[in-house]
């Protein structure tokens, strides 16, 4: 296949010189995934397809567009490229669009990511019916009668993908995933049926945790729900539990990238070598570990990968800027987007920091909500626990944080010892103090 | 990859229109309109799929004994363009074209998909979708019929027909009117964004069907810039329409609208954190209805039982002056459809009937399970997802006050008037959303603006604590907004009067 993409890749590039295009970047995605989930001990849904889809940039006369597309039908194809660079002509010239200079695409790694399970095409479908009855049935057991549904599920696939430009550069990537994941709905007092679910998502299949874990997960997160209250508003600490740190962190992320700086919608844009949080937050992007879902060798623009420290113990040091929004501002091009994000674990257990601050509130998931990227305010509703004497007591519904980024990053107490392994985003969970939940 | 999607998000993007439209009527238009005259036979054109090819996968997709299962051919195409920096100067189309194939068993589903409309592919996609049954035939294919549908957004002009050249003013346009209305705008971008879906749905039990759905935005942003602090805003509008309904008028009621809204935004408070009324007023808040009872009355989590709605029908849930609906037949708008992804014509539904909770939103699993109609909620994000109930337009009926005895019966408490995101848990009922912009109640009267701020309450708690509706019903006419669930995102509308819940949590910053 691998070949037959390059192919593909090649006469795009093609089709669109011919066309009158000065330059152009390609790129082709295939994908194969079979998906099934389980309810009341029988298939609810089973789900297989393969797709392919080209992806093609323009650059012509100094103006610049983009396409997609599903129907790569050779006369259909040609005459899509064909009218897409006639009406690139008609747009207005932008001086910062071009290809990016080929010295950012050198220096690529030669890595083996752990991108790819070498055992893939030997999944049977009789394992992955017995990988989600085995999480259903864990999930039930534990729910106990306190179930009203659950649903089990898996999801694996297999990409490839083809990157290349018509000034030098070509990279080829490839990826297996594999997803498990139960969601539980159970009896509460009244008209409550609250649910939670339990997932991994891994690139090797290897690193499934077993299949009860899942089900057991999503059981336990959900009856850690029963009996939610409003509680009355209160400035009190609060961790946010690792799986949900990226909820959370991404409204301080998307005011990182160039785009934002430029059009003067980041509130971090004047903040590159300041404080902007408490020196517990240090975050770094690293393409490189292996088997994490960011890893990469090259990223959209074709730069060659680096690791990068972003913020180093509360200091912003770096930006996410690509070729386009670095010419633009005048600086130089860093990566247009984040492979894996790591925030440094600390050395405590989530439980012994419960115990440490006595009272406050675990949040393990958020509602609804929002965060502004120019001015940095967020307002957010939660899911959690109230804790007191470092033991949750009482689950929270109906309640909500507000903060402003600039501000509640500064009061990061603590990162726990728990990365989160199941994300791009590799967050623990992490502590913060005097925050205002409002509630009653 | 694909996520782990947790449902039920919408986006708006920008707010409320400020006409305020006629109640719903079927437009006058008739059968076989433009659109769908020229839609019709479209992809027997233009890709050779025939009845008799649709036998053929059908057959292929019942041979393990599925009781149903249906064809749904997409062909979308999609263009965008966009303003930075004062110039148009980036276009992006997308192009989407491929068959889903489903099989439906009971209450399960197989499904399979492919981009090449060959017969050996389709077939192949056909025998997946077969596997979710294991036996023989048992319910063949009839005999399809064409459905005849009227049609909520007749078109003029086809976008394909339309120039780039004629496009790019328009867009231009927006961005020139803006600077001239504040010397403190600092940034503006612009989006012009249309779409042909061209649908074909074929099903076993003897429907064809098909639809030239289109979609449409204008949309802008704008940052503004006072004393060192930036403030950002954005508007737009649009829906099912095609390209002459943007004309001078709209592109001034954008521009001063996204300014205006970005520079009250300097003189904007904070409100205080805790339980309050709450007012919503007409038109985009009823994203609200969406979350508080919408999501919770679609079928699919009610015969799961996982809804906390799942046991209310026929029970008072509200006052007799709330009465709920979801449409799919108002002229243009965003949600509406001729069709539904399943074959089922687009309808209007009564959710609550003067406060009594009266029906669930169905697909055709969930109304073979009910033993009820279709209502024509089955739709899906494209071909390669199998249909689920899903809204269309939700919006409450106008009442019987007026807005400002509703202003000021809340006495002291928050006004909300731009609503940008919202969620909810669909078994406890609990819900949140985000105001982007509102403003203080004080002593019964409107007062500082505010904005950022997220307010959370309970579906049925919110219901039964609406006191007061305004006879202002407004529809939202933006183009944006999107609402998720399982992982698929569809075009919803919204709409509402103006309105008092009793009580709700509102996130502010201080206790």
């Amino acid at each position: 296949m691998k070949q037959e993409l390059y192919n593909l890749a090649e006469s795009g590039i093609q089709m669109a010189k011919s066309a009158g295009a000065a330059a152009c970047r390609i790129g082709i995605d295939t994908e194969r995934t079979v998906e099934i989930s389980y309810r009341e001990r029988k298939p609810e849904n089973i789900k297989e397809a393969s797709t392919k889809a080209l992806s093609l940039e323009i650059f012509v006369d100094g103006r610049y567009s983009s396409m997609n597309t599903s129907d790569l039908r050779k006369d259909a194809l040609k005459d899509f490229i064909g009218r897409a660079v006639a009406q690139t002509k008609l747009l207005a010239e932008d001086p910062f669009r071009s290809l990016p200079d080929p010295k950012y695409y050198q220096g690529r790694q030669e890595l083996d990511l752990g991108n790819v399970d070498p055992d893939y095409n030997t999944l049977s479908p009789d394992e992955r019916h017995a990988f989600v009855k085995a999480i259903e049935e864990a999930c039930l057991a534990k729910g106990g009668d306190k179930v009203i549904s659950v649903t089990a599920g898996s999801n694996d696939g297999y990409g490839e993908s083809v990157l290349m430009t018509s000034n030098g550069f070509d990279g080829y990537s490839e990826v297996t995933y594999f997803v498990g994941s139960a969601e539980m709905t159970g009896k509460d007092e009244g008209d409550r049926r609250p649910a939670e679910y339990g997932v991994a998502v891994v690139l090797q299949r290897k690193d499934l945790p077993k299949p009860e874990m899942i089900g057991i997960d999503a059981a336990r997160r959900t009856l850690a729900l029963f009996g939610a209250k409003k509680l009355k508003t209160e400035t009190l600490p609060i961790i946010i539990e690792n799986r949900v740190v990226a909820r959370f962190g991404g409204g301080f992320l998307q005011a990182m990238f160039g785009r934002g700086i430029q059009q003067k919608q980041s509130f971090l844009a004047d903040k590159k070598g300041q404080k902007v949080a408490s020196d517990k937050l240090t975050l770094i992007d690293d393409p490189f570990i292996k088997g994490a879902l960011g890893s990469r060798l090259f990223d959209n623009d074709g730069f060659a990968a680096k690791k990068r420290v972003m913020i180093d113990a509360g200091v912003l040091k770096e930006f996410y800027v690509d070729w386009y929004y670095s010419r633009k501002l005048g600086w130089e091009p860093t990566t247009g987007s984040p492979s894996t994000l790591i925030i440094p674990p600390g050395k405590r257990s989530v439980a012994d920091i419960m115990k440490d601050l006595g009272r406050g509130i675990l949040i393990t998931g958020f509602i609804g909500g929002n965060s502004n990227s120019t001015t940095g305010d967020t307002s957010i509703g939660i899911v959690g626990q109230l804790f007191e004497n470092g033991v949750p007591v009482q689950a929270v519904s109906e309640m909500n944080i507000a903060d402003n980024h600039l501000n509640i990053w500064q009061r990061l107490a603590e990162a726990a010892n728990d990365p989160y392994p199941y994300s791009q985003q590799r967050f623990p969970s992490l502590v913060f103090t005097d925050v205002v939940v409002s509630g009653i | 990859m694909k996520k782990m999607t947790r449902r039920n998000f919408i986006k708006t993007g920008a707010s409320a229109a400020a006409a305020t439209l006629a109640f719903p009527t079927i437009l006058s238009r008739g059968w076989y309109s433009f659109a769908q005259a020229e839609g019709a036979g479209y992809f027997e054109r233009e890709f050779g799929i025939t009845d008799g090819l649709c036998r053929k996968i059908l057959a292929e997709a019942l041979a393990r004994g599925g009781d149903l299962a249906d064809l749904f051919f997409e062909h979308t195409i999609s263009n965008y363009l966009i303003l930075e920096d004062g110039k148009v100067n980036r276009a992006y189309c997308d192009v989407a074209l491929g068959v889903g194939i489903r099989t439906v068993k009971g209450e399960q589903v197989g499904y399979g998909f492919t981009q090449e409309l060959s017969e050996k592919t389709m077939r192949a996609a056909a025998a997946t979708a077969a596997t979710i049954a294991a036996g023989a035939v048992k319910n063949p294919a009839r005999e399809f019929t064409r459905i005849r549908t009227a049609d909520y957004y007749p078109l003029k002009t086809l976008f394909s027909a339309v120039p780039l050249e004629t496009k790019l003013p328009l867009v231009q346009a927006v961005n020139d009117r803006r600077f001239a209305l504040s010397p403190l705008v600092v940034k503006v971008n612009a989006q012009f964004h249309d779409q042909q879906k061209r649908i074909l749905v074929v099903t076993s039990d003897g429907v064809k069907a098909e639809d030239l759905q289109p979609r449409s935005y204008l949309a802008a942003g704008v940052v503004a810039e006072k004393n060192g602090r930036r403030e950002r805003a954005g508007w737009n509008f649009g829906g099912r329409r095609d390209f002459s309904y943007f004309a001078s008028a709209i592109v001034d009621e954008i521009a001063k609208t996204a300014v205006s809204r970005a520079l009250i935004q300097f003189d904007a408070v904070q409100p205080p954190a805790g339980e309050m009324p709450v007012v919503l007023g007409p038109g985009v808040t009823g994203v609200l209805l969406h979350e508080a009872i919408g999501h919770g009355m679609e079928a699919d989590f009610n015969r799961k039982k996982i809804s906390t709605f799942c046991t209310m029908i026929g029970e008072k849930v509200a006052e007799p002056f709330v009465t709920i609906v979801d449409d799919g037949t108002v002229p243009n708008l965003l949600g509406s459809i001729n069709v539904d992804d399943e074959g089922t014509p687009g309808q209007k539904t009564v959710l609550v009937d003067k406060g009594i909770l009266t029906s669930f939103i169905h697909d055709k699993i969930s109304a073979k399970f009910y033993g009820v109609k279709p209502t024509g909620n089955g739709r899906r994000q494209s071909y390669q997802h199998y249909p689920i109930p899903r809204m269309r337009n939700t919006y409450m009926e106008a009442g019987p006050a007026t807005s400002d005895e509703v202003i000021k019966a809340a006495g002291k408490g928050i006004y909300v008037e731009d609503v940008s995101n919202g969620q909810v848990k669909i078994g406890e009922g609990d819900f949140a959303f985000y105001v982007s912009q509102g403003r203080m109640i004080e002593n019964g009267k409107l007062g500082a603006p505010i904005k950022d701020v997220n307010i959370m309450g309970n579906g049925p708690k919110m219901l039964a604590n609406t006191t007061m509706v305004a006879g202002d019903f407004q529809f939202h006419q933006g183009g944006t907004g999107a609402c998720g669930k399982d992982g698929q995102a569809a075009p919803c509308g919204f709409g509402q009067p103006t309105c008092l819940v009793r009580s709700m949590t509102v996130g502010g910053l201080k206790g």
